[in-house]
């Protein structure tokens, strides 16, 4: 496809989506039967986790050592939230599928209801199909178009895909809580070691109790032979998920890796933390996609998932490149700043974002990139669009240490209001200690462009659909950076986000 | 420091409101976000750090027929000052007078300028000002009025409180000159009533070791004007916030700074903290904010523009630019917007960088030395902030200050 | 006037060399013309010639009047009557053209020993030389080409030309980017600004320039040295035939 084609056709697909819009398309439930670890959390349930994954004693360690920690920690304020009192006592820590205790050897044995729920998500764990959901998917190359999943379910990973023909190349890509058994000195090496246990309150929280997640190690000198996904689901109520991700990008070699996640539709809030560490070494590159699309609470601001993530990549030697793009529509309440440390001479980290509210959602996302090598680059565009009451916030954080002689920062920050009601902030840290390296920071913000509408409109385009076409204009920049089957999921994510914004 | 009731002859209840607020929060710490950057400490210290005076400027605005008030480390100097008389103007010490346009009107703007973020220098002050003017305006000011602040002691540590209100239609031009004390805390409150024009000049400098903190707190009514330049030089340490608020319709608020600072003159901390608020229709703000640096010197700029919901047709627009002429000088810098209307046009940019090498090379190929050519091209970066300034032969004056500045800082 | 002999010049970050062994010398009084396709090198001359970082001369000389360039700063060589005529005037925001020009005229007076000039004096000789050249008053006083049009930038090279009076002026390509009448304009003014004690050397892709300013030699450069050495029927004929066939005499081809 000629990317004029993929354009058109997202824009058509733009169209399309908001004329047969109904609201969120995930919020229906699985009906399984489920064994839960008891309500709230203690020492008790961190042993109790890390038991029911079977985990050596290291790892049972380093689980005690974070929840020493975290039990002397208060909850951030800093952001721009309104954040409602979370009572961490009334969770489960731990849900599991009454038929995952014991563990399927392969996709064939997993449990069809469980097979049934991704499916009706647009993501068939068969190794034959590709990420379903794209119009025009049949014209393109089978071959080029894979994608291995890992499904996290609540606390646990239901199965992986494509696992054979990744060990053929030698990618291994398994749950986190398979790797910890399988690969444990790469887990003993990498983990903590972007993301340490005692980073902040929802990182260190995750390190005590994350109960499942992805794990990919690709070795030196290889590109990794399909993209990797993983899609969570959280399906059990009361519980939060703690997932834990992490990559290891060994020297000269690439992947791209997306991330998708969805909630049923609930009246009450439910928490979601989790931590991604990536290690990018020399030469090496990691793409880095997420569609975040968890439950954001209804039209009155009841229930939706609270979005507490540490994502950070660590270009730990010369030339590693990281991207990170992420669309986050969903979510009551997203705390989500994907950050680079560009340790490495000639590293370089980007970071693209699109980020929607609308009705009580309230966002606060960003990036952080962190240059402590020489020559190295970074790249942020944010694009926050602000509907309903909702608040979106851009933090963000460009520092330039003063061995980083020689690098570049370039900042675009873009905000859209739809609506009288709503709030668009930023708020940028810059902080540059050498003046061989240059920084850029723009932002700006505006309502939806009136003549822009018109015009639509004049050519015959409803009102919410002219809205969601502009939106998509001011997106595009971002969308762009997205692989393909995730621009056009994207697109259609950004017009149902924006259902009722006008009028 | 003098006891928040014996400071002045008035304002009572308002010194004790002051005084009780600052008890609430506190002075600042190390951990207080709004000081993350600036290290308050010496601000807070019981006793100020010895700082001698520099070495006598030379005058400034002579040529301008202006009324000159003089304060020497914050003590007011009769014999140096003009006759506190001017057409259109009431002019009295806040040492000696309580008006009663004043009442209830002191410490009012610094009051409302607490929320949302704590301002504990400015409380004290309120609580504690020895001094100060209180000017109401009632038309056209005849001629500007100069605020001289000289600085002689070594242990000096002024609080100069100035309230001044313009009522509707009326036009000011204020001047503040001198470094004032080794440790000067100061506050103004500038009330403008319906189409006010104030327009603010100050030039910090251009003693080294001097440390200040200062507040400007305006509140603006339907189409008044409030622009203010500083320029600064020298200093330790210097924290300059300004908060302001457009509360009615088509007003126009201005603050813009270029500060100079060479670290091997010992050290240089400079904060430029602005808040600007619009909460009326039509609004226009502009914050330009330049520094240039060198010698392990220190910038920060702290920028916000707030929107209230129902401002619309908002223009806000903030830049904020460094030019660091060595590898040791920092900046840092947060610029936010935060912004509760849908139709405005709102956007912030902020660049640090090093000397551009292209321009610097045409420069020297027209034969223009090395020195001179950085000279023209940092004015070159200044040139936006100075622009502010409106008046012609004021600006003259400082791009001459500069210049001498440049001169005398070459690498 | 100008004498060139055996430059090799490399960028100074990377392996890569652009002038291969460069000779050429401009007598007095004389307008000479350097032609060539892209990447030939003709910028990379100007910019080693008036003495722009970035570059590293590895073997060769560059004379004016006898003394050696590539040993003085940039300023001395302007002060020594060298001028470059840029290619992209660099734009300078709030710094006023008058007070550059001024700068720069006396910042050169001074290196050469001459009085500086008082304001009045300079104000003086910089009209009549803006009226000479037919440049707007407006453009003195606004900043160092900030706004400036293509055709208003160019021009305004020419006029510190004029106000700064070099022995050598090279005009690196000076008509890209503008139309003809523009062109005619700026070629104009060269023109009234030659005289027998001032030389040029003038740098193009295109022939057309040459129709307004008549060299007396021109030169065809490629692969970062003089390749062919003629005189104006030189340019007409690679107006005509392009550069192929020099090129091909000399075993190279285009480059893309």
């Amino acid at each position: 496809m000629q990317d004029a084609d993929i354009r058109e056709g997202v824009d058509r697909e733009t169209v399309e989506t908001v004329q047969n819009m109904g609201s969120y398309k995930y919020g229906w439930e699985t009906e399984i039967e489920m064994e839960y670890a008891p309500k709230g959390i203690s020492e008790e349930i961190v042993r109790l986790i890390s038991k029911k994954n079977d985990e050596p004693e290291w790892m049972l360690d380093w689980r005690l050592q974070a929840y020493a920690r975290w039990v002397g920690m208060t909850e951030p304020d800093w952001a721009l939230l309104d954040l409602p009192k979370i009572d961490y006592q009334d969770l489960y820590y731990y849900a599991r599928p009454k038929s995952m205790v014991e563990k399927p050897k392969s996709l064939d044995e997993v449990d069809p209801k469980l097979l049934a729920t991704y499916e009706k998500l647009g993501i068939p764990l068969k190794e034959q199909m590709i990420l379903a959901g794209v119009e025009g998917a049949e014209n393109i190359n089978l071959e080029e178009r894979q994608v291995a999943v890992d499904a996290v379910f609540d606390s646990v990973s239901v199965g992986t895909t494509f696992k054979a023909k990744l060990a053929e190349a030698g990618v291994i890509f398994c749950s986190i809580s398979e790797a910890i058994k399988e690969h444990p000195e790469l887990v003993q090496k990498y983990l903590g070691s972007v993301v340490p246990q005692t980073d902040n309150y929802f990182a260190t929280l995750n390190s005590a109790v994350f109960s499942d997640g992805s794990f990919v190690y690709v070795p030196p000198g290889t590109r990794c032979p399909m993209e990797l996904s993983t899609y969570f689901r959280i399906n059990a109520e009361n519980t939060g998920q703690f997932e834990r991700t992490l990559i290891i990008c060994d020297r000269g070699a690439y992947v791209s890796y997306l991330e998708g996640c969805t909630a049923p539709k609930r009246d009450t809030a439910q928490l979601h933390a989790a931590v991604v560490e990536i290690v990018v070494l020399e030469d090496a590159e990691v793409k880095y996609s997420t569609v975040q699309n968890w439950f954001p609470g209804d039209e009155e601001g009841k229930g939706g998932i609270y979005n507490f993530v540490t994502k950070r990549a660590d270009c730990r030697e010369a030339r590693a490149k990281v991207m990170w793009t992420q669309v986050e529509t969903g979510s009551a309440i997203t705390w989500k700043y994907p950050s680079c440390i560009l340790r490495g001479d000639e590293s370089s980290g980007e970071f693209y974002s699109i980020a929607i509210a609308n009705n009580f959602q309230q966002a606060d996302t960003g990036t952080k990139m962190v240059h402590l090598g020489k020559n190295t680059r970074s790249r942020i565009v944010s694009k926050g669009i602000s509907a309903g009451q909702a608040q979106n916030t851009y933090r963000g954080l460009v520092s330039m240490h003063p061995r980083a002689k020689n690098s570049r920062n370039y900042t675009q920050c873009d905000s859209l209001l739809i609506g009288d009601k709503c709030g668009a902030h930023t708020v940028p840290y810059i902080e540059v200690k050498n003046n061989s390296s240059r920084v850029e920071h723009e932002a700006t913000t505006s309502k939806v462009d009136d003549d822009q509408l018109f015009y639509c409109r004049a050519r015959g385009v409803g009102e919410e659909e002219a809205v969601a076409l502009v939106v998509n204009g001011f997106c595009r920049d971002v969308l762009q950076a997205l692989p393909m089957e995730f621009a056009m999921e994207a697109q259609s994510l950004v017009a149902i986000s924006l259902e009722g914004s006008v009028g | 420091m003098a006891d928040a009731l014996t400071a002045g002859p008035g304002f009572v209840p308002e010194r004790k409101a002051a005084a009780e607020r600052l008890g609430a929060m506190g002075l600042p710490g190390r951990r207080d976000e709004y000081w993350r950057w600036t290290d308050p400490a010496t601000l807070n210290a019981p006793d100020p750090k010895p700082a001698q005076a520099g070495e006598a400027e030379a005058p400034l605005f002579d040529a301008l027929d202006r009324l000159k008030v003089v304060f020497v480390d914050g003590v007011f100097d009769a014999g140096a000052s003009d006759d506190l008389s001017l057409a259109g103007v009431e002019i009295t010490r806040l040492a000696t007078s309580a008006p009663g346009w004043a009442e209830g009107l002191y410490g009012t703007l610094e009051a409302t300028g607490q929320v949302p973020v704590k301002r504990p220098f400015a409380a004290l002050n309120t609580a504690q000002a020895t001094d100060g003017l209180l000017i109401r305006v009632t038309a056209a000011a005849a001629k500007p009025i100069n605020l001289i602040y000289v600085h002689k002691s070594e242990t000096s540590d002024p609080i100069l409180h100035h309230l001044i209100r313009l009522e509707e239609g009326a036009e000011l031009t204020l001047l503040e000159t001198g470094p004032a004390g080794a440790r000067f805390n100061k506050a103004m409150e500038v009330d403008l009533a319906k189409g006010a024009r104030f327009h603010h000049i100050r030039i910090q400098g251009p003693d080294q070791e001097r440390r200040a903190v200062t507040h400007i707190f305006a509140r603006l009514a339907d189409a008044a004007l409030f622009k203010s330049f500083t320029l600064t030089f020298n200093g330790v340490l210097t924290r300059n916030e300004a908060f302001v608020e457009m509360l009615g319709d088509d007003a126009m608020a201005h603050v813009a700074g270029a500060a100079l600072g060479d670290g091997r003159d010992g050290a240089f901390h400079h904060d430029d903290t602005v808040f600007v608020t619009h909460d009326g229709l039509r609004g226009e703000s502009r914050q330009v904010f330049k520094k240039v640096l060198k010698g392990g010197a220190i910038g920060t700029f702290q920028g916000k523009i707030l929107v209230k919901p129902g401002a619309q047709k908002t223009d806000g627009y903030q830049i904020s630019q460094s030019l660091l002429l060595d590898d040791d000088s920092q900046f840092l810098a947060k610029p936010e917007l935060e912004i509760y209307a849908d139709d405005v046009k709102c956007s912030h940019g902020s660049t640090t960088g090093a000397i551009d090498e292209t321009a610097l090379f045409y420069l020297r190929s027209r034969g223009v030395p090395e020195e001179d050519a950085k000279g023209l091209l940092v004015l070159s970066f200044l040139a936006d902030a100075i622009d502010e300034i409106e008046d012609a032969a004021l600006k003259e004056e400082i791009v001459a200050r500069l210049e001498d500045w440049l001169a005398r800082h070459r690498s | 006037m100008l004498e060139i002999k055996n430059l090799h010049v490399k960028l100074q970050d990377e392996d890569k060399v652009i002038l291969k062994g460069m000779n050429l010398t401009v007598e007095t009084g004389k307008v000479h013309a350097i032609m060539g396709p892209n990447g030939s090198g003709k910028s990379t001359m100007s910019y080693v010639l008036s003495g722009r970082d970035g570059y590293e001369v590895t073997e060769g000389s560059a004379t004016l009047g006898g003394k050696e360039l590539l040993d003085m700063e940039p300023e001395e060589r302007a002060a020594a009557g060298l001028f470059l005529a840029f290619q992209y005037p660099v734009e300078i925001p709030g710094v006023g053209n008058m007070t550059f020009l001024r700068t720069a005229l006396n910042a050169q007076r001074k290196a050469r020993g001459e009085e500086e000039l008082s304001a009045g004096e300079f104000l003086k000789l910089v009209r009549e030389k803006a009226k000479t050249l037919k440049i707007d008053a407006d453009m003195l006083k606004r900043p160092v080409n900030v706004g400036f049009s293509g055709g208003e930038k160019k021009r305004n090279e020419i006029l510190q030309m004029a106000m700064l009076e070099p022995k050598m002026c090279i005009l690196d390509e000076t008509d890209s980017g503008l139309d003809v009448d523009a062109m005619r304009l700026v070629a104009d003014g060269v023109n009234a600004l030659r005289a027998p004690d001032r030389s040029f050397l003038v740098i193009t892709h295109y022939q057309r320039l040459l129709d307004h300013i008549k060299p007396d030699v021109v030169h065809i450069m490629a692969d970062g040295r003089i390749l062919q050495t003629g005189g104006p029927e030189l340019a007409l004929e690679v107006e005509n035939n392009g550069y192929a066939e020099i090129l091909a005499a000399h075993g190279l081809t285009e480059a893309k």
